[in-house]
């Protein structure tokens, strides 16, 4: 699934943070695909995640956390930094998830 | 019977007026009609010696002649009044006194607990900053000592801008050179980044005084986006002071200011999401059940994401001065921050006066 998707997020469901992470990839005019986990299924989940991984040192899992071109990319708080410095959208472009 | 003299010497051997056990007397009293108030007793003793007198008295009369019986019965009806009034009094003087004593312990009470609280305060040094006018008596609980602790810190945070502010402001006029401006302007993007450190532990102390902007000026508080200020509507103000600027630098803060607006629109439809579950959480079952525990677990579950939203809001509006400082030369990023500094400095000095102007009469 992460290898499918140019942009894909995972959240607990309900999470409201998430919510805050679709909606900012959307108004950029993404289209990111979205797991929702159960909270019952947070712990397997995260570690498969870190396994895939490939975001380098930090590969500690965080919900909710953004897999850009299959690597993972990080939180809210990256999305948000990168966002602001102008290198997210980049690097969205880059992995396809965004054209023009 | 209850034999009087003997509870009345135990009560007058304590010595000391002790209301609780006095009123635990008077509740057994009131069972036994035996009074054991201290001011009290004569009359009950005496109307017990009249009582026994009285019935002696009718006792011996009725065998002999009616005569004297007539004229010893007045004595004794008027003795009979007496007695009843007698009686009545002290039921409504004992009924008094339980008052009186109750409110005086209640008071006791009241003043134990604003003695502690005073003292803790104290021991805190509980500070009224200059941005607490008296919309801070509505913070009503316990005292927070997280929150005390933030708003000593923030009065001195405050004191220090200034100095800055001021600092910064003559360095200007007095065309000092880049490397000292640098200096000047690290110190002050350390003192914001001080300011947003404080507030994440002060929102773990107490999110919504922090949601509430509770430590700002009225003014200040009137622009509260997420606990604080709204990056892009200050970019907005700030742009035309900065000029003038190269096309490539409008060009990255313009960009600077959509990103920022996204950011903020995506924290807000957050925000919105979080109000709308928690509604959703609190109302679940049917309301009007009486009972709603189950409701309130969720709910406190979902209290603890506006945390996030604290320290999210916070970390936009630091990455934003960041991202501001990389796109100016020293020289703007210093205009820059004396602008901000300035403008912050106006609104609090608004406040106070909104708050000082002379009212109409009523």
């Amino acid at each position: 699934m992460v290898s499918e998707n140019a942009v894909i997020v995972f959240g607990r469901r309900g999470c409201c943070m998430s919510h805050v992470v679709k909606r900012l990839l959307l108004g950029l005019g993404v289209n990111p695909a979205v797991y929702e986990v159960e909270e019952k299924d947070e712990e397997g989940v995260a570690r498969e995640l870190e396994a895939i991984g490939g975001g380098g040192d930090n590969n500690k899992v965080q919900f909710p956390a953004v897999f850009i071109g299959g690597k993972l990319f990080g939180g809210l708080d990256r999305i948000m930094a990168t966002h602001i410095s102008g290198e997210l959208v980049p690097i969205l472009k880059q992995a396809g998830a965004l054209w023009l | 019977m209850n034999s009087p003299s003997t509870q009345f010497v135990s009560s007058r051997r304590m010595g000391v007026y002790d209301p609780i056990q006095q009123i635990n007397m008077w509740g057994d009293s009131l069972k036994s009609n035996v009074n054991l108030s201290a001011s009290i007793p004569l009359i009950d003793e005496a109307d017990i010696k009249f009582d026994s007198q009285s019935e002696d008295a009718s006792h011996g009369i009725l065998g002999t002649n009616i005569k004297y019986d007539q004229e010893a019965s007045k004595p004794v009806d008027k003795i009979q009044r007496r007695l009843a009034q007698n009686r009545e009094a002290a039921r409504k003087s004992r009924l008094r006194k339980k008052a009186y004593v109750q409110q005086l312990e209640s008071s006791r009470l009241k003043l134990m607990q604003l003695e502690q609280e005073l003292e803790r305060a104290r021991q805190q040094g509980m500070y009224v900053a200059g941005g607490l006018d008296t919309n801070h008596l509505g913070f009503a609980g316990p005292i927070n000592s997280g929150i005390t602790a933030f708003e000593m810190e923030y009065g001195h945070w405050v004191e220090k801008q200034n100095s800055q502010i001021l600092e910064l402001r003559n360095a200007l006029n007095s065309h000092i050179g880049d490397l000292e401006l640098r200096i000047l302007v690290d110190d002050m993007m350390n003192h914001y980044t001080e300011i947003f450190r404080m507030k994440s532990a002060a929102a773990k102390a107490d999110v919504f005084y922090v949601m509430s902007g509770m430590w700002k000026t009225t003014a200040e508080r009137f622009f509260l986006w997420i606990g604080g200020f709204r990056p892009s509507e200050l970019l907005k103000v700030l742009l035309p002071l900065i000029e003038p600027l190269t096309e490539q630098q409008r060009l990255d803060v313009c960009n600077l200011g959509q990103s920022c607006q996204q950011a903020e629109d995506a924290l807000s439809q957050g925000m919105e999401k979080l109000q709308q579950t928690l509604a959703d959480s609190i109302a679940a079952g049917q309301l009007m059940e009486g009972s709603y525990i189950p409701q309130m677990a969720t709910a406190i579950e979902k209290l603890e994401a506006l945390v996030s939203f604290v320290n999210q809001a916070d970390h936009l509006r630091k990455e934003t001065l960041q991202q501001m400082s990389r796109i100016l030369t020293i020289r703007q990023a210093a205009r820059c921050l004396l602008a901000l500094g300035e403008y912050f400095q106006r609104l609090r000095a608004l406040s106070s006066l909104w708050s000082n102007r002379p009212r109409e009469p009523a």
